[in-house]
């Protein structure tokens, strides 16, 4: 082999070995099974109970729950630490009528990041 | 804020399949130093250093993968939440990659110990590299079945870098072998502590599978049972390649049969690095057990692959929907998200529009005549009867210039995003990259089969990027909410990406093999028409 080739081939296998890795999906495995307020559901305010159960076990204190008003203002919201381990719950006070989205984002036991988003309409009291 | 998500995100993964590798290494380098090699001879103590030397160099480079993987996990938690690195630091995966780190530096530091006797003392730290890596597992976040799910993760994974892992080493003391029984003697020895593994490995994963995939439906009818059928396929090759290995130890003899034994071990490595790649896949995938809805039936899947007329004729580019890719493009630059789980920095899933499924049924299947052709004509090629056909790997070319213009009609040179979107958007850098290699591809293999080039590196190119290819399509579009769609394109992306491994692999072996080996014919009729049978596929390829 001319040494000239040499890296030619060295930079084939890395670039092909780098697109063997690089071209695995960055997908995590913590599924939203079922929510409270549902997906495009609607519940009646102003005190909204919201529970999220997911496949797997959850990190809770490293996971999040925030709520975008219909003003896109946000807020986050508290999760209660003492539920099975693959639910997160918390409670929205105050709210007004209108649609609403619930941002979530959790921290499986087993190290996975996944989030997601809930549209939900909030009804008058 | 979200392209930074987007490229750690994307950057964490690569760190996930070379750690899973490194641990491979590490512990098969431990398994083989500690069971196969002898401690009676000069050649054993050869032999041992050099495995030492390996040893040490895996567990270095598993300790750096893991810090940064464990770094840029936390960096993503850290900027998608209002969290700070030490509340971070006590997350499961930051406490099992500084547990993985410091035992990886512990075996580097025995390895390069001066005059070390035994070697027994590396058993713990790798023991405890083999813990953290179940700790992020599957089996750690199951609410059922816990602790015995543990355990067969543990013996899987332990099975695989005895096996696997192990492999390299046993090239490396074939290469430096002083005689034909000492070569014997070593193969003798690895291929039982292979078997057990093997033994170890299949009934592990078969009661993993049982609990993962739980039914038949679920191996066709999901993303993840499918990746696992295609698996237990790479697996079945293996065994292959290890029957074919054992046969040589017990038949043959001379110069030529340790020749054999090293390049069926260089196939077994590179298919053994498939698997494990598909196995990382397989982690960051939702369980099939867990997807009871919306899974793919047998009577969808009939209907999609029964044979049609290939589309060639393309959609305009005024069906595609430009004002959807720059909304698209808007909600990523803005962080909203998807109503579907996805992972920071992604922007979610949505389905495509009928103009969409033409455009790429269209590019499919001119792809898979241009396939088609290189298949027909590497046969041709190989008669002996037409000297131009020998010219067939320029067709690549022809592939490569149509993937640019057409795979992501969004981007330059057809889209409204420009050029520089290419390399912020990771799908399309993949898929800019990938024409890249097709013209290395290309120019390589064209001056090996013109016979420009007799010798070296530059014929096992091609092999090696086919092979890579197709390990791209293993771990391509996984989705995590299960879309049909997007399990019936695996399910045809699958026996593509399996027949371009066999197809990569088995040339490997065609040039590598000792001309007095017969395999070595068998390999050289294989591959192409594994172009032909890929070829094929492309051309009933369906997303509609």
């Amino acid at each position: 082999m001319r040494p000239g080739h040499r890296a030619l081939y060295v930079g084939s296998f890395v670039a092909g070995l780098a697109l063997f890795l690089l071209a695995h999906s960055a997908v995590a495995h913590a599924i939203l099974l079922e929510s409270s307020p549902s997906l495009n559901g609607t519940v009646g305010g102003p005190d909204v109970s919201i529970k999220l159960r997911f496949n797997v076990r959850i990190d809770t204190s490293r996971s999040r729950l925030t709520l975008v008003a219909p003003d896109a203002s946000s807020r986050p919201l508290e999760i209660s630490l003492d539920t099975s381990p693959d639910v997160l719950t918390s409670r929205a006070s105050g709210l007004k009528a209108g649609g609403y989205r619930l941002r979530w984002q959790v921290l499986a036991s087993d190290g996975h990041i996944t989030r997601g988003e809930i549209p939900f309409q909030v009804t008058g009291p | 804020m979200t392209r930074l998500l987007q490229i750690f995100g994307f950057f964490s993964v690569l760190f996930r399949g070379a750690t899973l590798s490194l641990q491979s290494l590490t512990i098969g380098g431990i398994a083989f130093l500690l069971v196969v090699v002898g401690r009676s001879s000069a050649e054993s103590e050869t032999l041992r250093s050099a495995c030492l030397r390996w040893i040490r160099r895996a567990a270095l480079a598993l300790a750096v993968m893991q810090v940064v993987y464990v770094l840029a996990n936390a960096l993503i938690l850290m900027q998608s939440t209002d969290m700070t690195f030490a509340q971070v630091s006590g997350a499961t995966f930051a406490i099992a990659g500084v547990l993985a780190s410091a035992s990886a530096l512990t075996i580097a530091a025995l390895a390069g110990a001066p005059r070390s006797r035994g070697h027994a003392g590396m058993l713990l730290p790798a023991a405890v590299i083999l813990v953290s890596s179940v700790m992020t597992s599957h089996s750690v976040a199951r609410l059922e079945y816990r602790v015995p799910l543990t355990m067969f993760t543990a013996l899987h994974q332990a099975a695989t870098a005895t096996w696997l892992g192990g492999l390299p080493y046993l090239l490396i003391g074939l290469r430096g072998s002083p005689d034909l029984e000492f070569a014997r003697q070593l193969t003798a020895r690895f291929s039982k502590l292979a078997l057990c593994s093997v033994a170890v490995l299949a009934t592990a994963g078969l009661t993993l599978s049982l609990a993962y995939v739980g039914s038949l439906n679920a191996i066709y009818g999901t993303s993840y049972g499918i990746m696992v059928a295609t698996k237990v396929v790479l697996f079945g090759i293996l065994l292959l390649l290890g029957a074919l290995n054992f046969q040589i130890v017990h038949r043959s003899q001379g110069a030529a049969a340790i020749a054999s034994l090293r390049r069926f071990g260089e196939a077994e490595i590179g298919i053994g690095i498939t698997v494990i790649l598909t196995a990382a896949s397989l982690t960051s995938l939702p369980p099939a057990a867990d997807l009871q809805q919306g899974r793919v039936s047998a009577a969808e899947i009939v209907a999609r692959i029964s044979p049609r007329l290939p589309r060639l004729a393309s959609p305009s580019l005024r069906d595609l929907p430009e004002d959807i890719y720059a909304n698209q493009q808007k909600s990523i630059d803005a962080g909203v998200l998807s109503t579907a789980s996805f992972i920071p920095g992604q922007a979610g899933t949505r389905p495509n529009t009928p103009a969409e499924k033409s455009w790429s049924e269209y590019n499919h299947h001119w792809a898979g005549i241009i396939v088609l052709s290189i298949g027909f004509l590497a046969l041709l090629a190989q008669a002996g009867h037409a000297s131009w056909a020998r010219n067939w790997p320029l067709i690549f070319l022809a592939l490569s210039v149509f993937l640019i213009i057409r795979s992501d009609p969004e981007t330059w040179p057809l889209g409204p995003n420009g050029f520089w979107v290419t390399f912020t958007d990771p799908e399309v850098l993949v898929h800019r990259i990938f024409a890249l290699l097709v013209v290395a591809l290309a120019i390589f293999e064209w001056r090996v089969q013109t016979g420009r080039v007799a010798s070296g590196g530059a014929r096992l190119v091609f092999p090696l990027l086919v092979a890579a290819a197709s390990a791209l399509l293993l771990t391509h579009s996984h989705s995590l909410g299960n879309i049909k769609e997007e399990v019936l394109a695996e399910l045809s992306h699958a026996p593509l990406a399996t027949l371009g491994v066999i197809a990569g692999w088995s040339r490997w072996l065609e040039l590598r093999l000792p001309s007095k080996n017969r395999t070595r014919h068998v390999m050289a009729r294989l591959w192409p028409v594994c172009f032909v049978l890929i070829g094929l596929l492309l051309l009933n390829y369906r997303e509609m």
